[in-house]
């Protein structure tokens, strides 16, 4: 008896297989993690399209533009305008291919694909705007995005 | 070598690691994981090819495809199908006319974009007449979700060379 009371003093849970799990969970959510879906503005509502294929996963130049029913650009959560917008993208896209060692102009096509997110109720005026914009820079790869299905269906 | 002398001592000292610690970091981990973790939404794109805004031939005036005299960066050719989208203040549709001739009044509905792919199939299978490209003049309060569903439509049209129309450009039209 005194035996068995001074055994227990010492009794330690293996933690082990507790880890192991641990760690397993920890590699499954760091596996699964998308840092892309940080520049997808949430607030916004897309139209759902059922025949909308689903976003290529190439290693594309993308611009994402988060058009919101105003017709600005969200960026994390910020309003802005969107021609000082796209503007500085398309001077960073031709400083990159700059670096790269082809030089392009403004105006001459870029190989940057836009993704467009605007809110289903964003007026074409609006969003013709953006586009406009987009093309005088040299933009001319665009995908119109929509939810391939509603929500919660 | 230690365990060797171990063995010769003939003492088994148990090496014993503290995994609380790492159990604790790890416990942290999780819990960011957890709490940042937003499953990616289900979306799809409609790919465009959207050319530089360039003037268009009113579709009165139109010429015949064959006619390839036409001057570099002038207006473009008679292969681009016009299809006029005017819309209600809400945002809706309120007509849709494809080239000259008026498609439907009223608001857009199952039918109705049934309608419109019925009419795009028969222009696109007309032979002679070799649309390579669509204009849309559209409204300038129309919804983005009404816009998509006839870009949708639009898009899944094949040309007279079985390509699917990808070429899209948009035009502003003046609210009646």
């Amino acid at each position: 008896m005194s035996a068995s009371l001074h055994s227990s003093e010492n009794a330690e849970p293996n933690l082990t297989p507790m880890l192991d799990m641990v760690f397993q969970l920890v590699t499954f959510f760091m596996l699964v993690i998308n840092f892309q879906a940080a520049s997808l503005d949430m607030s916004l509502k897309l139209p759902v399209i059922g025949s909308a294929r689903p976003a290529d996963k190439g290693a594309e130049e993308l611009l994402v533009l988060n058009v919101n029913k105003n017709g600005k650009v969200m960026m994390y959560g910020n309003e802005q305008d969107p021609a000082a917008f796209v503007k500085n993208e398309g001077k960073e896209a031709r400083f990159k291919l700059e670096l790269s060692g082809k030089k392009v102009k403004k105006g001459e096509e870029l190989p940057t694909l836009v993704v467009v997110r605007a809110d289903l109720g964003t007026p074409f005026e609006l969003l013709n705007k953006v586009l406009t914009e987009c093309q005088n820079e040299g933009f001319r790869k665009f995908a119109l995005r929509a939810m391939s299905k509603a929500e919660g269906s | 070598m230690s365990r060797k002398r171990k063995k010769r001592s003939g003492k088994q000292e148990e090496v014993t690691l503290n995994l609380a610690a790492m159990l604790d970091m790890a416990f942290q981990l999780l819990a960011f994981f957890i709490l940042t973790f937003k499953p990616a939404p289900v979306e799809g794109q409609i790919n465009l090819n959207l050319p530089p805004p360039r003037a268009v031939l009113d579709p009165n005036q139109q010429q015949k495809p064959e006619d390839e005299n036409e001057e570099p960066g002038g207006p473009a050719p008679a292969h681009t199908l016009t299809i006029t989208i005017n819309s209600a203040g809400n945002g809706q549709v309120s007509s849709i006319q494809v080239g000259l001739a008026k498609l439907f009044d009223g608001p857009l509905d199952g039918n109705r974009l049934r309608m419109l792919d019925r009419r795009l199939k028969d222009v696109f299978a007309i032979e002679g007449k070799p649309y390579d490209q669509v204009l849309l003049k559209v409204g300038k309060s129309l919804g983005y979700g009404e816009l998509m569903k006839i870009i949708d439509v639009c898009t899944k049209q094949k040309m007279a060379d079985g390509t699917p129309v990808n070429k899209i450009s948009f035009v502003e039209q003046a609210e009646k």
